[in-house]
């Protein structure tokens, strides 16, 4: 009795105050969030017009709008997630189903790590020297979308093994009981039920690729383009390279800021369009 | 006895080296229900996984000895996976449907066998589920997740699931084991009535279990088979002291 009553605080006034200390941490965090937000939505919206959207840049930027931007951009994405997918998650599949935790599984993973963490303008330079130089693409959306598929695989390596890892082990024995082979098992069962997990890191990928700039100077150029790429090895700007432009060039700020705010509308959009695609996948998968 | 359905010969089954299961010999008649019992960690699952396999091809096991199901060892090598596991069917010991509705579990086994059919997957879906005496349960939300059965309609729907592959053994391992004494009881209901249409090997840690529904008994002790006979004579007249003990709850 005597020890607790010594307590400063006693757990029930230890519990309200980890209650508040916590809700503040929550909301300075979720507070941070809306005010970057607020700030490129308020400032930028504003000149985000229907001309800004479907127009070809005019005079650096200054004027016109961002629509062979806009494309470059989603090229560039898709192209990196459509070429880093079938890696990754290939990746993911081989270490969890087809080899023993060892030495060769420590080290792939080890390496996966450590390139997550490589600053994007080393990829960038890496991509620059491989694709653009020594393959010979030039500065083109093909060479960024692949040098943003690099960039991305470690993160979607490793949230497609982290999804296949918690998908019950009982399943892959049931699949087998029931007279499937292990490939017919991962297709129909494991993948399936690991789909919503790797789809969040497709997510955090596209996140990443869609707004990276250092890596897409090195690769795509950063020439204004004046229509709309007709092929993949045309060079591109993309929005976020679009916006240091214009800003660090002082050419624009109203249309920087507008660049920012579709660049960022762009991702809401992208990520809305994921979830739903989630939704309805575990509806029917339930 | 005549001639066994699958006849286990000096099956000894080791996990990274180390010993599970030691010299078992036992024989499984056709169409009629084996008990195999013992306490926990006796190596009864793992004989059971391995008549199908899934010990060497999930867990990595290494064994030695024979398994012979009509006479072809299946510890031989070269054994066609897929097929030796549709005519061997396994239920495990929780429920353990796989994500979709009660029917995309019944015909997962029968699509990837070849059976395409919607008339054909329709009529094995309701026979299946007949002979697991859930069809009048589920009819009629056969396109609703498994995951939103009972436990016991869970672990029915699995036997009818294994059912559905047309196996000639099944092998059940600690089926109620999770289960509420009505769930047990219709379990045990449903493996009465079709006793004669399949072999049967119940692995259970329930001895009243296998007293009740067995016509053999087969009692594993640490990895090795201390004694098998008639469900009756193992219970009542045992050889081995140990079997008595064990049977009467004095130890395990």
């Amino acid at each position: 009795m005597n020890a607790r009553a010594q307590r400063w605080l006693a757990p029930r006034r230890a519990q309200a105050l980890a209650r508040f200390v916590l809700w503040s941490l929550m909301a300075v965090a979720i507070g941070i969030l809306i005010l970057i937000l607020a700030f490129v939505l308020g400032r930028g919206l504003r000149h985000v017009t229907w001309t800004f959207l479907t127009a070809m840049p005019l005079d650096s930027g200054r004027a016109g709008g961002v629509l062979p931007i806009v494309v470059g951009t989603l090229e560039v994405t898709a192209l990196g997630v459509a070429a880093a997918t079938p890696l990754g998650v290939g990746t993911a599949i081989y270490l969890v189903e087809y080899t023993r935790e060892g030495r060769l599984t420590r080290i792939i993973r080890f390496g996966a790590e450590c390139l997550a963490g490589v600053p994007s303008i080393i990829f960038g330079l890496f991509g620059f020297v491989l694709f653009v130089l020594t393959l010979g693409l030039g500065w083109s959306i093909l060479a960024a979308g692949l040098t943003l598929a690099f960039m991305t695989l470690p993160t979607l390596i490793r949230t497609s093994e982290e999804a296949l890892r918690a998908v019950p082990a009982r399943y892959l024995d049931v699949s087998l009981s029931l007279g499937a082979t292990k490939w017919q098992s991962i297709r129909k069962v494991l993948l399936p039920a690991a789909f919503p997990g790797i789809l969040t890191g497709l997510i955090l990928g596209i996140g990443r690729a869609i707004g990276e700039t250092a890596a897409v100077i090195f690769t795509a150029g950063s020439s204004l383009p004046h229509r709309i790429p007709r092929s993949l090895s045309e060079g591109t700007r993309t929005l976020s390279v679009h916006f240091y432009q214009l800003a660090r060039e002082g050419i624009s700020a109203d249309n920087a800021y507008a660049t920012a705010a579709v660049l960022v509308l762009a991702i809401s959009l992208i990520n809305l369009g994921a979830y739903v695609t989630l939704n309805r996948f575990m509806r029917r998968y339930r | 006895m005549s001639a066994p359905k699958v006849s286990i010969r000096q099956l000894g089954i080791c996990y990274a080296g180390a010993p599970a299961v030691r010299d078992v010999d036992l024989d499984i008649p056709k169409n009629a229900i084996t008990a195999v019992i013992g306490p926990a960690g006796s190596g009864k699952t793992s004989i059971l996984r391995t008549i199908n396999l899934l010990s060497v091809d999930v867990d990595r096991a290494e064994v030695k000895g024979q398994i012979r199901v009509d006479d072809r060892d299946i510890l031989a090598g070269g054994v066609d996976r897929v097929d030796l596991r549709r005519r061997v069917g396994m239920v495990f010991a929780t429920p353990q449907p796989l994500p979709g509705s009660v029917y995309d579990n019944l015909v997962y086994g029968p699509r990837l066998a070849g059976t395409r059919r919607r008339a054909d997957l329709d009529a094995l879906v309701e026979s299946s589920l007949r002979a697991a005496e859930l069809w009048d349960e589920v009819k009629d939300r056969l396109r609703r997740s498994a995951f939103l059965l009972s436990g016991g309609q869970q672990q029915r729907l699995c036997i009818a699931r294994t059912l559905a592959l047309g196996p000639e053994v099944v092998l059940l391992d600690e089926p109620c084991s999770g289960l509420d004494p009505i769930s047990t009881f219709k379990i045990e209901e449903m493996m009465r009535s079709l006793r004669d249409r399949f072999t049967w090997v119940l692995v259970t840690n329930n001895t009243k279990q296998a007293a009740r529904v067995s016509q053999r008994t087969a009692f594993v002790l640490l990895g090795q088979m201390i004694e098998q006979g008639p469900t009756g004579q193992l219970f009542t007249a045992p050889k081995d002291p140990r079997t008595g003990d064990y049977v009467e709850g004095r130890f395990g």
